[in-house]
């Protein structure tokens, strides 16, 4: 039985709890995010950051910002039945999420003038912006497998929890990196 | 009035991403001119997160059970 062809009302019921479970699994993920967030704190303090590019930072934080917009847009387009707009802003949302990973790991990584042993600030700075691309990673994954779906007709306006799903865990790796930039961009000098 | 509420949806999402580059322009000023004044940087962090949270993430919907459905 899929997810079509299974009456409404417990297709809904059944989203109930698929959103309680997917709401833990960030609630747990998130203190392990908040874990290295305390760390970086506690080991450079606020007079102290990594030296990265300030402004490569600002760029990479406008990219996933806008990807969010789209994300919302893509969902809101599959809640009300908007099929090219979904299709259109899931495609956005995952080209700037590739945009995204290429500007930390494939330029912020390479240009940084230390290495994750250098320092603490290194390991910190390798430590948080890795584990925090992992994310975005498998987010793209995500998007790439609800881009396909959607392609393929499977979402409607009264069943479309993949998309939702999608979405709430995008806004989350979002919500992560609002903090992080701060942290490793903006509090403290190099 | 399913075309009043879809607009509003949208528009509510665009809303938001203002008031992100918003708080996002002040949260880079500060840090350039004050690197050290971390309070200010993280509330306007708390401030961003929280928008995309219940915005966003739509954490109601958790607690709204199967009434809410978008």
């Amino acid at each position: 039985m899929t997810a079509q062809t299974i009456p409404l009302p417990k297709y809904l019921k059944k989203q109930v709890t698929n959103r309680m479970g997917l709401w833990l699994f960030i609630l747990s993920d998130a203190f392990m995010f908040a874990g290295l967030l305390v760390a970086r704190f506690y080991l450079l303090g606020v007079g102290s950051r990594p030296d990265v590019n300030t402004f490569l930072g600002v760029g990479v934080t406008s990219v996933l910002l806008l990807s969010s917009f789209f994300m919302n847009r893509a969902e809101t387009a599959a809640a009300f039945g908007d099929r090219k707009k979904f299709e259109r802003s899931t495609l956005v949302t995952f080209i700037l999420g590739v945009l995204f990973l290429v500007g930390v790991v494939g330029v912020e990584w390479q240009i940084a003038p230390f290495g994750p042993g250098t320092n603490a600030a290194g390991s910190l700075f390798y430590a948080m912006t890795g584990f925090h691309a992992f994310h975005v990673l498998t987010g793209v994954i995500f998007l790439a497998i609800v881009y396909r779906n959607g392609r393929k007709g499977l979402y409607s306006a009264e069943r479309h929890w993949p998309v939702e799903a999608a979405a709430v865990y995008w806004h989350f790796v979002d919500v992560v990196w609002i903090f992080f930039y701060p942290a490793l961009y903006l509090i403290g000098k190099p | 009035m399913d075309e009043i509420k879809k607009k509003e949806a949208y528009q509510k999402g665009i809303a938001i991403i203002i008031l992100l580059a918003i708080l996002s322009v002040i949260e880079f000023t500060i840090g350039r001119l004050a690197s050290t004044w971390w309070v200010p940087l993280m509330l306007i962090a708390l401030v961003k997160a929280f928008f995309v949270v219940r915005d966003y993430m739509h954490i109601g919907r958790v607690f709204a059970g199967d009434e809410e459905t978008h």
